[in-house]
């Protein structure tokens, strides 16, 4: 199916925010061991935003001053108001200082940022 | 010199004929397995399950059972790879296991090591756990019982990893489809203490989406109708999952 590029931005953003927050939300859990345990690595949103990376041009380099921006800016939007509806409701542990840090190190190793 | 005899009639092996002499390896004798929820299984399965339980059995000193469990069970030929629960309170080197199985058997597995303890933990707190041990066949007969105990933040957790289905569902295989959407029921049924099991979460998903599981397996899906439901459904679960969280820290 053809999807144009700002349908397939939406979409890397989408999955790749999810993987953040459950990379957070991992690092909360008391019996993280239990996931770990079973936990094949047989579908995940990461996987899937590597996907949809695959297919935003250019794909061998990373991608515009522009883009990179806005990509950045709105996965860590999403994953913060993830993260702040738990809080909210009263789930304890969740380090936010990690989303940008997370950001970052997912988008150079996908080659969106430098 | 010494000499082997064959006979004279024979099919094969004609005057000539160069030949490897080796020992004959005699099998030891395995234990008749324990099923448990499985009706019937191909008879080429449980030779899979009788080679790879001589390779554990030769490599692992101690453990306490041996479970083959997941998608191998099922009927037909449709699984990628075998999921092997292996109860030990031993460190096991899962990595040298995998390659044995690979060398001797030629069978691609998926091995988790657990304490008894660590299972327990699991069958009472984590709906995956229950749904892998809805049907099984092992060395012994493995007994438990155990008094469910919720984890929002572990549920939470599993949920998150449904989420994605909607946003990618054109892009979605069916069996990845199907893998999301049992992934959810199992946790509402958790929620909703009801008894949990591949069968049993089935039925229920066919109830909730009125759509054969073999359709959602081969991808033939109605997709607004289907989304529609599936978004419905997975709130229902996001919110009783947020609302344990908040009873929870008031509780603290």
């Amino acid at each position: 199916m053809v999807q144009n590029r700002n349908k397939l931005i939406e979409l890397f953003v989408g999955n790749l925010s999810n993987s953040i927050v459950h990379e957070i939300l991992e690092r909360a859990v008391s019996f993280k061991w239990l996931v770990d345990k079973y936990d094949k690595e047989m579908l995940n949103s990461l996987v899937i935003a590597k996907k949809y990376r695959e297919k935003i041009n250019p794909v061998k380099s990373c991608l515009s001053y522009s883009d990179a921006i806005e990509i950045r800016v709105k996965i860590i939007n999403k994953v913060r108001n993830e993260l702040r509806l738990r809080i909210s409701k009263g789930y304890d542990g969740i380090d936010l200082n990690l989303i940008e840090e997370l950001v970052d190190k997912y988008l150079r190793d996908m080659k969106v940022i430098e | 010199m010494d000499q082997i005899y064959i006979p004279k009639k024979r099919n094969g092996l004609v005057t000539g004929s160069y030949v490897v002499i080796s020992a004959l390896k005699i099998r030891g004798k395995v234990e008749k397995p324990y099923f448990y929820n499985v009706k019937d299984i191909e008879p080429l399965k449980l030779e899979m399950i009788n080679e790879m339980r001589e390779v554990i059995e030769n490599n692992i000193e101690n453990y306490d059972n041996v479970l083959f469990v997941g998608s191998f069970l099922d009927k037909r030929f449709n699984f990628n790879d075998i999921d092997i629960i292996l109860i030990s309170d031993d460190k096991v080197n899962i990595k040298e296991l995998q390659r044995n199985i690979w060398r001797i058997a030629k069978i691609k597995i998926h091995i988790i090591v657990l304490s008894s303890k660590e299972l327990i933990k699991g069958l009472s707190t984590d709906p995956w756990y229950l749904m892998m041990l809805s049907k099984y066949i092992s060395k012994k007969r493995f007994i438990y019982n155990v008094k469910r105990e919720i984890n929002y933040k572990i549920l939470d957790l599993h949920l998150l990893k449904s989420k994605g289905l909607s946003d990618n569902f054109d892009i979605l295989k069916g069996n990845e489809k199907y893998y999301l959407v049992r992934n959810m029921v199992a946790i509402l049924l958790f929620l909703e203490g009801k008894k949990i099991g591949v069968n049993i979460v089935d039925k229920k998903i066919e109830k909730f989406f009125k759509v054969k599981i073999e359709n959602i397996k081969e991808n033939m899906l109605e997709k607004k109708r289907f989304l529609n439901k599936y978004k419905e459904v997975y709130t229902r679960v996001f919110n009783e999952i947020m609302k344990g969280i908040k009873n929870g820290s008031k509780q603290k």
